[in-house]
């Protein structure tokens, strides 16, 4: 039950519901008034959302293209897989089979475009096969709703006494196209087959992509584990036989219960080593909650690239300079503790402390910008300065002391001014200010500590200058 | 008659040092350039590799760990020759530029964050065995026997030198430096004025006094080491080392427990650099 435009509606009806003369779109008063004892339940379209979501997941068992399509309906690109099956005719009945199984009712049609499949499913007898290239004779006796177009358009033509799509096709186009709008003649085009339809596929097609259907479901860690290495080694042989290498790679584990239970590893640089990649997966099995058994293990690698093949000699000589040798370890880093937490920092053109840096994925390449040695910068930045109360008699000069976490520091030595200001180009300039100058003074106390300070703002005649101490050079 | 003492001295020696290797008896070192710190060190060549060492600081620095992290900075870099280093901190406060100015080429430096002592200590125990890592630095804590000496297996395994900072987090209790540790060295370091070149405004090269508190089949020592070429953009030479010997502070059993300090009295030196005097003078 659902409430649309200040009415409380049926949003969907069961089966036994269906049969009393109940349907969709009708008042619950007038449900209620035929059916006193109805059983009701508020409509979660969230819900259903999620639940169309996991039955998408699961069809990968069928095609790897799978679309969804809210709010009840999924499309399957069963294009040059139905021998697999035995034929259109065996993979349907095996679908509806499977479904059945899990007590989910199932229309369903199959044709040359997705258009003319839509309509079979929803408006055929529910399991019809269009034979290929003759959507146009199947779609001839459908009624016009068949064609997924809006609502008042439906009306419109229902009214004109147009109740077969085929006598909508026998009309100049000219003449629709002007009383219908352009959207009755595409959705006709696509599905006779003359117009392009994108699905937007849940996962994009993906060719590097292997499946493992397995004779009786299995359960057991070892047994998980054994899939999962089986698995990496078939589609690790079709990489290395391509010259290609993976940096990520997701196991789908798919459930009795149709819920696939999926497993994602991360690595620094592209790889296809199996023993390596199925060592990386292992640890991580024991998030995969088996319920009442695995049927099917799927997986995929993504961020596909060309990868040569690397001699023993050659790897040795490359560790000195490009760190290949050490991808192992920082997958292992990143994948045990995320991929965020492991980083090797790049230098950033900006003056100001906290921009300089900025963090990239560990062994990619290396941009060309550096930090200067000759700027002394800390070796510990503080991510927020820290107040500090200094002593400073002459106004732009270093203090002569200043006390720091309740410690009185005596300055012996001190260096700067270096006078860094905000990056006025990067703001509007009405809101760049004075104020935002930051005059930086390295700073040696009586015991050798180095200290990176600074005044923030300009001097003022009467105003406290403030100092903030920012990092230690140790 | 003489002769056949120090022969057996010798073999005695041999046997105790095979012993302390745990037979493995691999005995590379990364020399200081200067045979006074050289000679307190096993085998009389310097730090020894495929070990980790423990190096921590006293009073406010033993929670910033700045002055340690520095030197550890300065005593790996000879080892990127070999492979990239890997930093393993719990606090995210390392700023590599400031690595860049002491001259380690933090461009190809991999920094790992950690979220407790243990997964420090397990991040750097991988480390240190996978192959091809020159050198691991990590932050933690403490170490206890059973941890060190799963440290000191991997070194052995991947042949990679680490180095511990103890640094306890701030507000924390003070540092747990168990009695025993299986650490091949540990160094206590601390900054140490720098003394700028007669003429020259601003600071010196940067100070660090460094004791070897404890050194397996060593003496232990203290010294003064300077980075000449710490912030500036001259071309590094490789064969140097990055460290040099300031002063002999002693070489003696027991670190000095005052440290020598300059003579000069704390008079206010100029400060300012040319800058701050060209404004003044502008």
């Amino acid at each position: 039950m659902e409430t649309s435009r200040g009415t409380r509606r049926l949003a969907a009806v069961g089966r036994a519901a269906a049969a009393l003369g109940l349907f969709p779109g009708q008042k619950a008063a007038d449900a209620l008034a035929y059916v006193p004892d109805l059983v009701t339940a508020e409509a979660e379209p969230e819900a259903d959302a999620q639940a169309l979501r996991a039955l998408v997941d699961w069809c990968v068992r069928f095609s790897p293209a799978v679309a969804p399509d809210p709010p009840d309906g999924l499309f399957l690109d069963i294009t040059g897989l139905a021998h697999l099956w035995g034929g259109e005719a065996a993979l349907v009945a095996d679908f509806r089979r499977r479904l059945a199984r899990n007590d989910l009712p199932v229309v369903c049609g199959v044709a040359d475009t997705p258009g003319a499949a839509w309509a079979l499913a929803r408006h055929g007898d529910g399991a019809s096969l269009c034979p290929p290239g003759r959507q146009g004779e199947v779609l001839d006796h459908l009624p016009p709703s068949a064609l997924r177009i809006s609502e008042p358009a439906c009306a419109q033509l229902e009214r004109l006494g147009l109740r077969r799509i085929g006598e909508v096709r026998r009309l100049p186009r000219s003449q629709l196209a002007r009383r219908f709008g352009l959207e009755l003649i595409t959705r006709l085009d696509q599905a006779m087959g003359e117009a392009p339809e994108a699905l937007a596929f849940r996962r994009p097609a993906n060719p590097w992509f292997d499946r493992l259907a397995l004779a009786e479901p299995i359960s057991t860690p070892e047994d998980l584990a054994r899939v999962c290495g089986d698995i990496v080694e078939r589609l690790c042989a079709r990489l290395s036989a391509e010259g290609q290498g993976a940096r990520r790679f997701e196991i789908a584990y798919h459930r009795v219960d149709g819920r696939p239970q999926t497993v994602e590893v991360g690595l620094a640089v592209g790889a296809r080593e199996a023993p390596r990649i199925t060592r990386l997966f292992l640890p991580r099995l024991d998030q995969v909650d088996p319920g009442f058994g695995v049927e099917q293990v799927t997986l995929a690698a993504f961020e596909v690239e060309a990868l040569s093949a690397s001699q023993a000699a050659l790897a040795s000589e490359q560790a000195a300079g490009g760190g290949i040798e050490i991808a192992p370890l920082v997958d292992r880093l990143a994948n045990r503790l995320g991929a965020e937490r492991v980083w090797t920092s790049q230098a950033v053109e900006s003056h100001v402390p906290e921009r300089a840096v900025a963090r990239r994925a560990p062994l990619s390449p290396e941009p060309p910008a550096r930090w200067d040695p000759a700027q002394p910068r800390p070796i510990r930045l503080f991510r927020r300065p820290e107040p500090i109360e200094a002593t400073a008699p002459v106004p732009d000069d270093p203090p002569v002391q200043f006390r720091w976490r309740g410690q009185l520091h005596r300055v012996r030595l001190a260096e700067g001014p270096e006078r860094i200001a905000e990056e006025w180009w990067k703001a509007p300039i009405g809101a760049v200010s004075a104020t935002h100058v930051r005059d930086y003074y390295r700073v040696e106390d009586q015991a050798g500590g180095r200290f990176w300070i600074f005044r923030a703002g300009l001097y003022e005649a009467g105003a406290p200058a403030r100092w903030w101490l920012h990092g230690l050079f140790g | 008659m003489a002769g056949f003492r120090s022969g057996r001295l010798d073999a005695v020696r041999a046997k105790i040092a095979a012993l302390e290797t745990g037979g493995r008896g691999d005995s590379e070192s990364l020399s200081f350039g200067d045979v006074s710190v050289d000679r307190c060190f096993p085998g009389g060549g310097g730090l020894p590799l495929h070990r980790w060492h423990e190096l921590g600081g006293e009073g406010m620095e033993a929670e910033t760990a700045a002055a340690p992290a520095a030197f550890v900075a300065l005593l790996a870099r000879p080892l990127l020759k070999m492979g990239p280093a890997v930093w393993i901190a719990r606090q995210d406060d390392l700023h590599p530029p400031g690595l860049a100015g002491l001259g380690f080429p933090a461009g190809g430096l991999i920094e790992v964050w950690v979220r407790d002592e243990a997964q420090a200590l397990a991040a750097a125990e991988d480390a240190l065995g996978a192959s091809g890592v020159g050198a691991v630095i990590v932050e933690a804590q403490a170490c206890d026997l059973t941890a060190g000496r799963r440290l000191q297996l991997a070194c052995e395994k991947g042949r990679a030198t680490g180095f511990l900072i103890a640094r306890r987090p701030f507000g924390g209790g003070a540092p747990g430096i168990a009695g025993g540790s299986a650490a091949a060295t540990r160094w206590s370091i601390a900054s140490a004025p720098s003394a700028p070149a007669p003429g020259r405004p601003g600071l010196g090269p940067p100070r660090w006094r460094a004791s070897l508190e404890r050194c397996r089949g060593g003496r232990p020592g203290a010294w003064l080491f300077e980075s000449p070429g710490a912030y500036s953009d001259t071309e590094i030479q490789d064969d140097a080392h990055p460290l040099r010997l300031v002063a002999e502070l002693g070489d003696r059993q027991l670190a000095p427990a005052q440290p020598a300090r300059p003579a000069s009295p704390p008079i206010r030196f100029p400060v300012g650099g040319e800058d701050a005097a060209r404004r003044r003078r502008a």
